[in-house]
């Protein structure tokens, strides 16, 4: 650890966050093990979007609760659905789960997050806190439920409720963060040579925070897909198709059977997924936050 | 007296965030909500009875009005009848609420002592062999969601499959005059307290131990230790009492969720009647007066949270005023 910091310090080149953060990076085993099985994971989604694999998730066949077989690799449900298949299409729902929340929490977060920083200790920012605090003391089932009832079974009413409830704890961050640059000599010059306020804000401000928000994106998108494997299974999330959530959901019947395929598979590749996720989303604070001890 | 005042203050001030909550929750819920006028109806109903159980529901009042009732039943902690169960929702709150607290009690603080212990173990070895072995089972614990943690204790512990050493679900675990029967109550409590704890200790052990190696960095600490203090009274007194204000943040701050949020999905898997079972029978219901009642409550419950934090911050770090 001391000798790695030593040797960024006296880099010749690379002064930037970026740069600084890379060279972490490239120096960290788990994380980059990281970085490559979630890597695989999204090639995975994406061949399933266009449609190459994962196609025949909701085929029945004559083989009900068999184990794997050549045909089937991981074994078949009890309606006779290939589990292989269904695994893999599952991956891109959990994709399209993390990736539209974090993107959505993370933008609204950054935007709230700096106006909330920069107007500190005017009303503007005393209502972002309230609307926050708010926020948070929902109790979450009851808030996905909610917007479920209000928007009228709207298959992204669960997307929808975890971006209204996840841009809190990305838009706190980004505050701090954003109290603490409006001080610096960059911003008096821009405001001596009077460049607009929302300029200052998302021009000048929000972009030095962009390795925070990175942070806190890979932060959400595990929390996304783990939440919806939840309310999958508690029946307030995906409806129609296929989840890891409601594969463990169905799996709880094949269970009390004796059959694991279903809950084995679609448990592990969850797993798989967010431990890697884990570990690169750990890698980058460590990369990326200069205040983060480890 | 000024703890007094300070607290009577501090409740008002937690008026916006209660009626922010309830506000939420009512618009979404309530006024946004399904129309439940033909749920409660017979068959082949005459406009006068439609009219007849709109008005029961509030139906025929404007928003504002029907929002002041909600406001109205939480003061006065009278939310009607619940339509799941033929019973009033404050009775109802009442009989699963010790459920629920005797559910959660063991686990939570299990979930946050060992957790304190265990990050200030990694913390003390910090970059040794022992930090790395802590802090792996901490990603791992992270990694694994709630739902498989539970299905897996309770096929491992509770099935035919596994030991089979508890029951399944349920719980049983009252005599007849309501007393507690403490037995029966370990055997039922203990593979749900296993799965909480197993979850907690992944989160919160790698959270303290941050806030612990941060305060380890600190000048008085390095002090202390080339005065030879010894290990306990170093970590205990210079580490553990000065990190004690983010710890109690953050175990102040899940009290709320945990009695709706965490118990949710156990009670609902192991089907013990607490609040978060009946939360969930509510939900899929559609039981509009409970989940208000349920709401209301829990910002409440947050304003007396925050107030209690501000109190202990002041017990643990005397430099802390009262404002």
């Amino acid at each position: 650890m001391n000798t790695k910091s030593i040797e960024i310090s006296t880099m010749e080149k690379g002064h930037s966050v970026w740069d600084k953060a890379w060279y972490k990076f490239k120096n960290d085993g788990m994380g980059k093990l990281g970085a490559l099985i979630v890597l695989v994971y999204f090639i995975i989604a994406l061949a399933v979007w266009f449609g190459f694999v994962g196609g025949n998730w909701s085929d029945t066949s004559d083989a009900l609760s068999e184990g794997p077989s050549m045909k089937h690799w991981f074994g078949t449900n009890q309606i006779g659905q290939d589990i292989f298949a269904r695994v893999i299409f599952s991956t891109k729902v959990a994709f399209e789960v993390g990736l539209v929340v974090a993107i959505f929490s993370t933008l609204l977060g950054s935007v709230l997050g700096s106006l909330s920083g920069y107007y500190s200790g005017t009303w503007v920012d005393s209502v972002i806190l309230w609307l926050m605090g708010v926020l948070d003391s929902i109790p979450f089932y009851l808030f996905v439920a909610a917007v479920a009832y209000a928007l009228k079974e709207n298959p992204f009413a669960m997307h929808i409720a975890m971006i209204s409830t996840f841009w809190t704890g990305t838009a706190r961050v980004i505050r701090g963060e954003v109290i603490k640059l409006k001080g610096q000599e960059f911003v008096e010059a821009a405001r001596s040579i009077g460049v607009v306020e929302s300029r200052i804000i998302f021009k000048h401000i929000t972009p030095n925070t962009s390795h925070i928000l990175l942070v806190q994106a890979t932060i959400v998108f595990v929390a996304a897909i783990k939440s919806e494997v939840i309310l999958s299974f508690l029946g307030m999330g995906v409806k129609d198709g296929v989840s890891w959530g409601l594969m463990i959901s169905e799996s709880t019947l094949d269970i009390q059977a004796g059959y694991f395929n279903n809950f084995i598979a679609s448990s592990m590749f969850m797993f798989v997924l967010v431990i890697a996720f884990n570990m690169f989303s750990d890698s980058m604070q460590d990369a990326l936050d200069p205040k983060k001890v480890s | 007296m000024d703890v007094l005042k300070f607290a009577i203050r501090k409740l008002l001030g937690g008026i916006p965030l209660i009626l922010g909550v309830t506000f939420i929750a009512f618009l979404l819920m309530v006024y946004f909500g399904p129309d439940l006028t033909y749920e409660k109806l017979g068959k082949n109903p005459t406009p006068e009875e439609i009219a007849e159980i709109r008005h029961q529901l509030g139906y025929d009042q404007p928003f504002l009005t029907r929002y002041g009732t909600y406001l109205k039943q939480l003061v006065t902690l009278d939310f009607g009848y619940a339509d799941i169960r033929d019973l009033k929702v404050s009775d109802i709150l009442k009989e699963t609420m010790p459920v629920s607290l005797h559910l959660i009690i063991p686990g939570f603080i299990l979930g946050n002592v060992i957790a304190v212990i265990l990050a200030l173990i990694a913390a003390y070895h910090r970059s040794s062999w022992v930090d790395k072995l802590i802090m792996t089972g901490s990603v791992i614990g992270m990694s694994i969601s709630f739902l498989i943690v539970i299905i897996v204790f309770q096929l491992i512990f509770s099935s035919s499959y596994g030991l089979g050493w508890f029951p399944v679900r349920g719980w049983e675990v009252y005599d007849a005059d309501g007393g507690i029967i403490w037995l029966e109550y370990l055997k039922y409590v203990t593979v749900p307290t296993l799965a909480t704890v197993f979850v907690a200790l992944g989160y919160n052990t790698r959270f303290y131990r941050a806030v612990l190696v941060e305060e380890m960095t600190k000048d008085h600490v390095r002090t202390a230790k080339a005065f030879g203090h010894g290990t306990k009274a170093l970590l205990f007194k210079g580490v553990l009492k000065n990190a004690m204000v983010p710890i109690i943040t953050r175990v102040m701050f899940s009290i709320p969720l945990v009695v709706v949020s965490g118990s949710l999905l156990i009670e609902s898997y192991f089907g013990i009647p607490g609040v978060g079972k009946v939360t969930y029978d509510a939900i899929l219901a559609g039981d509009q007066n409970i989940l208000k009642a349920i709401v209301g409550l829990t910002a409440v419950l947050f304003v007396i949270v925050l107030l209690l934090t501000d109190i202990l911050y002041r017990v643990f770090d005397p430099r802390v005023e009262l404002k």
